[in-house]
């Protein structure tokens, strides 16, 4: 049950990575500094809990808010590119964060030892779940309820006004210049909230491997990063949601039985699922009939008792949700 | 009779006949052992060796009879490997899934990047009510970065003190080779044993013995190009080139150093290239090169058991010996404290290991016996071993020992 557990920490934090690129995507910009902001939030974070002792969530909120600023000013110049002048750039920016916590030393001594990162050698013990008496399961349940969080505003945002505008720079951005809007304000704002969403994402990573060091944000987690939105879709946030579970849960766990063939797999079937659903896992027209039968089993006219059973519950869950939450104040640092 | 009911009575027979053998098997514990490591990627080799050394030492032991468990029956031991692709959530979720299954015991990882967090999620004391970390044993061949064992009390390594290894090895060159003065550095950056061997072993060992220390050169794992690297050695001019890195790319800077014509008067190599791979990646160009090794085939039983390695596609070397002997005493800790191998036992079953693993202070090894430390690491017998002609050859064996 615990290695489940874990696997859905893994796919909930990835799912938070795969969103932040999401927004960014929906620009028709491609990021490949994803994997950048999320080291900061992750170094942040960590450090705020482990140097300074700071509660989980303002840690995270504060990473998130670290890597949403630098996502801000690397915003500014990087957004003036296009095409793959822009991945480039990007990609050099992500780079050089990496590098930069390559490099970073900031220890402090604490009970005989000196802890925070060292360099190439990363920083360890960043023990804030396991000290503070969190189960893997509530681990699990923090995560999955950011995800949720992260979620439900990015599928409000697509309904509203600011998603069709960070959609019409998407689809043209000479149209949507000429309607009147701002190029580079929406370009920035979508690369900030993606950078505070993956400054989340790092932060959580951080505290659920108890240890970082620069290889784990390399490119290969920055491709990563956009792969799931691509693979997944662009119509809606599930998408990514799906990709992250076929790549995370399927290709890389599913398949650790087949050993070395495993690798030569991945490959493959990624190559075969975009052949597949050329317009992603989960596109308009799956996701519409998806939630049409989802509305039919819901309306108490068709639905059936097994429905209204499952309804229940979800609704014995949620309560289940609000008394764990009461366990957490401690995390907010109340 | 008739015809049908022969047939039906004859296939329940059978069916009975081939249920006994069934049963005898059931009756048959088994004692899993799972190991992990890198089975992929550029120290792939090193999974493949720990595997191999795994499944040897198992087939051995279940050969002369398995193992007895706590209530007199025989146990056989089971060896699964999964590969953590050296990646560090990876590993985790891999020792996730070694502890939701009946195994009593994982041995690995191969890399100290993995090790790091991997002992970060276990319970760091033993039966602290207050931590919710991972209650699970490890017993490490691999991972040999100083000092990880520390991290928690459920990981014990049985990897080689390179601390000492590095200060014994410069001592005996100072007594030995009085000509050599000064010393350069070749390090792979962002492989955590690595960098750690060059910044916090070798330089510190080597300053202390007197050695001046002329700088480093540094490049990366998967790094192919080296000639920045060579020429920096080369204009450093000292007496000695130590090279902090892994097969791999200790094969590709040694080949472009020969390219360039760097000639130190002495080459010294990382613990964990004393192994075959350096020899059939650059045997020329890494001749005469000094690695201070904790195995090397120098009696019978090491002769034996690196025989037996290679029959599972594998070879010895100080990492997959140490897998060896990981086994061994892991058969003899289960046999002292009465492991049951019983589904309903797993738990009470890992807290014996541990239990046993921590009261442990002197172990048998391939090459002798190895002492063990309050913080759960190993002080492992140790020789200096270099190339000649395509082949380790013990150079020195140290009084220490």
């Amino acid at each position: 049950m615990d290695f489940y557990l874990g696997l859905l920490q893994i796919i909930g934090v990835h799912t938070l990575l795969g969103l932040s690129a999401y927004v960014v995507l929906l620009t028709g910009q491609v990021s490949l500094a994803q994997a950048g902001f999320m080291a900061i939030g992750a170094y942040v974070s960590a450090m705020l809990t482990v140097l300074a002792k700071w509660a989980l969530v303002p840690a995270l909120l504060t990473g998130g808010a670290a890597a949403a600023a630098v996502a801000c000013l690397v915003g500014f110049p990087a957004l003036r590119v296009r095409g793959l002048m822009l991945v480039v750039a990007t990609l050099a920016f992500g780079e050089a964060v990496r590098l930069f916590f390559f490099n970073f030393d900031y220890q402090i001594a604490m009970g005989g030892i000196k802890v925070g990162p060292l360099g190439g050698e990363g920083f360890r013990q960043i023990r804030y779940f396991p000290e503070n008496g969190w189960t893997t399961f509530q681990v699990m349940v923090f995560i999955w309820l950011t995800v949720g969080v992260v979620m439900t505003a990015l599928w409000w945002m697509d309904r509203s006004r600011v998603g069709a505008v960070l959609r019409a720079v998407g689809e043209d951005e000479v149209a949507a210049q000429s309607a009147g809007l701002n190029l580079t304000a929406v370009k920035v704002s979508a690369m900030t909230l993606g950078g505070f969403i993956a400054g989340v994402a790092g932060g959580l990573y951080a505290h659920y491997t108890t240890h970082i060091e620069q290889g784990n944000f390399n490119v290969l987690v920055a491709t990563f990063a956009i792969a799931y939105p691509i693979l997944g879709g662009l119509s809606n946030v599930f998408g990514t949601l799906a990709a992250v579970v076929f790549i995370q849960g399927f290709l890389i766990e599913g398949l650790r039985f087949l050993g070395d063939w495993r690798n030569l797999l991945f490959g493959a079937l990624i190559v075969l699922a975009m052949n597949v659903r050329p317009g992603g896992l989960l596109d308009a027209q799956t996701m519409s009939k998806g939630l049409s039968a989802l509305r039919r089993l819901l309306d108490p006219a068709y639905g059936s008792a097994a429905a209204r059973q499952a309804i229940d519950g979800l609704k014995d869950a949620g309560a289940m949700f609000r008394r764990l939450i009461a366990k957490w104040k401690g995390a907010f640092g109340a | 009779m008739s015809i049908a009911r022969t047939t039906a009575l004859s296939a329940a027979l059978g069916l009975a006949l081939l249920a006994i053998p069934g049963t005898a098997q059931a009756q048959e514990r088994q004692v899993k052992i799972t190991g992990f490591g890198a089975m992929s990627g550029v120290v792939r080799s090193f999974g493949i060796n720990s595997k191999a050394a795994l499944e040897a030492a198992a087939d051995r032991i279940n050969r002369s009879g398995g193992v007895t468990l706590g209530d007199g029956a025989k146990g056989k031991i089971v060896i699964e490997f999964l590969d953590d692709r050296c990646n560090a959530e990876e590993g985790i979720s891999v020792l996730r899934r070694i502890a939701s299954s009946e195994a009593l015991v994982a041995v690995g990882p191969t890399c100290s990047n993995v090790a790091e967090p991997l002992f970060g999620i276990l319970q760091k004391k033993f039966g602290d009510a207050g931590d919710t970390g991972l209650q699970f044993p490890i017993f490490t061949d691999v991972a040999i970065k100083i000092g990880l064992a520390k991290i928690s009390e459920w990981a014990f390594r049985n990897v080689p003190n390179e601390t000492e290894m590095y200060a014994t090895l410069f001592k005996w060159l100072k007594a030995t080779k009085p000509n050599l003065k000064t010393i350069y550095g070749g390090v792979e950056e962002n492989f955590a044993h690595s960098r750690a061997t060059w910044y916090a072993v070798m330089k510190e060992v080597a300053a202390k013995e007197g050695f001046e220390i002329k700088g480093e050169s540094k490049w990366l794992l998967e790094d192919t190009n080296f000639s920045n690297q060579a020429r920096e050695a080369k204009k450093a001019e000292a007496d000695i080139i130590a090279i902090a890195a892994h097969p791999f790319s200790t094969c590709g800077m040694l080949k472009e150093m020969a390219r360039q014509g760097v000639k130190p008067k002495l080459l010294i190599g990382l613990t964990s290239s004393s192994s075959t791979e350096t020899l059939q990646g650059c045997a020329g160009e890494a001749e005469a090169i000094i690695i201070p090794t904790s195995f090397a085939p120098i009696n019978d039983q090491a002769r034996a058991a690196a025989d037996a390695v290679s029959k599972f596609k594998g070879s010895l070397d100080l990492h997959s010996g140490a897998a060896w002997e990981n086994v061994f005493i892991l058969k003899k800790i289960i046999e002292e404290q009465k492991v049951m191998a019983k589904p309903d036992t797993v738990k009470a079953d890992r807290e014996k290991i541990r239990a046993g693993l921590a009261k442990l202070t002197v172990t048998d090894g391939l090459i002798g016996k190895s002492k063990r430390t309050p913080d759960r690491e190993a002080i492992k017998p140790y020789l200096f071993v270099h190339a000649k002609a395509g082949k380790w050859e013990v150079l020195h064996t140290p009084a220490v020992n």
